[in-house]
């Protein structure tokens, strides 16, 4: 079987590539977007009780639509209420953006509700300033105790964006879906995606499983 | 001299401290105690200004500090006042060292000499470039002091800290505190070790239901209150 794997990977490697090539771009443009405005928002929810609640309850909601659902009502009837064609490309970005936003909002926001206040009580009474406080203690500490988590949700992320498929992006399981179609051996091409998010997520997962061992540790001692 | 007028504090329906007048002076050690749940650990918080009564006026090295506070106070008492707490906090991803030199900035290395001493006299050499998870507790607690003390305070607040130690270290912690009772140092003491500390004790407060029920340096001697004889046994 692994023959025949790797034939059809050479095969079809000219297709097997863009589809890698798509589902990274979109990848890259939801981590960024994700990492970025979830960590803004996230911070800032955490000191105002009124937006935490709006978000939480918003991602409440949305954790209860499947993501497949989610993605069909935003290029299909939200498009057509709107009288608005956009590429799917960017339909899929633009939700998986939103889920991404979302959960690392959540992870920053616990984590800066989570960090034991007296860390920071401590620096009042050494007379420390805030930008020293916020660079030396409460930053290294928050991001400590939640990289491993923002790791962990960027994998899913990626596992997300198969999804992608369903409003035609051509992404690598698009790619994979019609190469199937080609040459009949859906055993064999679904085992070599699966082997590719293995390569891509392991890593990461691991890196995440480090970071939790190595410092969770140090967070927990208080 | 730290000064507290008439202060209460109030958390709900309970109230914790009710009309609290004590002074602690520069150069000497005041032990805290009481049943637990007493409010010690409130009291020595709200005279450090950590949280704010509810009434009353504290005045902490001249500055007075009236209650209800109008907003925030702008000539926060820190670092003049150190406090070490119970649970130490020392920030854990720093090491030893770094946690006691970071409130100095960029004045650390000016003031090695200091911190040289520090270390001497806490004995706390070998560990200073560990972090806070590698060593024992009692070093911990040694170095959350050294955290404090090398800012120089006016005061010190030492909350429960021997809870965890045994003589030996309690031992280290008491001569600890008379060197700095003989530098100038006011140290304020919460504990449960009145056997320990009140050889060194220049005040002892007896705090029950949030009220300073008796105070004085002979009140172990001779305690007149009810409460301070049951508490006493």
């Amino acid at each position: 079987m692994l023959q025949d794997i790797f034939d059809i990977i050479i095969k079809h490697k000219d297709g097997f590539l863009k589809g890698l090539l798509v589902t990274f771009e979109i990848c890259l443009i939801v981590w960024i977007i994700g990492l970025l405005l979830g960590t803004a928002i996230g911070y800032f929810i955490s000191k105002n009780k009124v937006i935490n609640r709006t978000v939480r309850v918003l991602s409440f909601v949305l954790s209860g639509i499947p993501v497949l659902v989610f993605l069909f009502w935003l290029h299909y009837p939200a498009q057509s209420f709107l009288d608005i064609s956009v590429n799917p490309f960017y339909t899929a970005v633009f939700m998986l953006s939103l889920l991404n936003i979302i959960a690392v909002s959540e992870i920053v926001s616990n984590g800066v509700k989570n960090l034991p206040n007296q860390f920071l009580e401590v620096a009042k009474v050494c007379g420390i300033n805030r930008k020293t406080t916020f660079f030396k203690i409460q930053l290294p500490l928050i991001a400590r105790h939640i990289v491993p988590s923002l790791l962990t949700a960027q994998v899913n992320s990626l596992h997300l964006s198969l999804f992608a498929s369903l409003i035609s992006v051509e992404e690598i399981f698009r790619v994979s879906q019609r190469i199937i179609s080609i040459e009949y051996k859906p055993v064999e091409i679904y085992t070599a995606l699966g082997i590719f998010f293995l390569i891509v997520s392991l890593p990461v997962n691991g890196f995440a499983i480090y970071l939790k061992q190595k410092f969770g540790r140090r967070l927990d001692e208080k | 001299m730290i000064r507290a007028n008439n202060i209460y504090k109030q958390i709900g329906n309970a109230t914790i401290l009710k009309n609290i007048s004590l002074e602690i002076n520069k150069g000497e050690v005041s032990v805290l105690f009481g049943p637990s749940g007493s409010g010690k650990t409130s009291l020595c918080r709200n005279l450090a200004l950590l949280d704010y009564p509810d009434k009353g006026e504290i005045n902490i090295l001249g500055n007075a500090y009236s209650f209800p506070a109008n907003g925030k106070f702008k000539n926060l008492p820190y670092p003049k006042i150190g406090f070490v707490y119970q649970q130490l906090f020392l920030w854990p991803h720093l090491t030893n060292k770094q946690n006691i030199l970071l409130a100095l900035g960029k004045n650390a290395e000016s003031r090695q000499e200091q911190f040289e001493e520090l270390v001497e006299l806490l004995e706390i050499k070998e560990i200073i470039e560990r972090y806070p998870n590698e060593v024992s507790i009692g070093q911990k607690q040694r170095v959350a002091i050294a955290r404090a003390l090398i800012l120089n305070p006016d005061f010190i607040f030492l909350d429960e800290i021997t809870s965890a130690l045994d003589i030996v270290q309690t031992k280290k912690i008491i001569s600890l505190v008379e060197t700095l009772r003989n530098k100038g140092v006011g140290v304020l003491i919460v504990t449960h070790n009145l056997e320990m500390f009140r050889k060194v004790a220049d005040d002892m407060i007896f705090l029950n239901k949030g009220e300073v029920m008796e105070k004085g340096n002979d009140i172990f001697q001779n305690p007149k209150s009810k409460e301070l004889k049951n508490f006493l046994g």
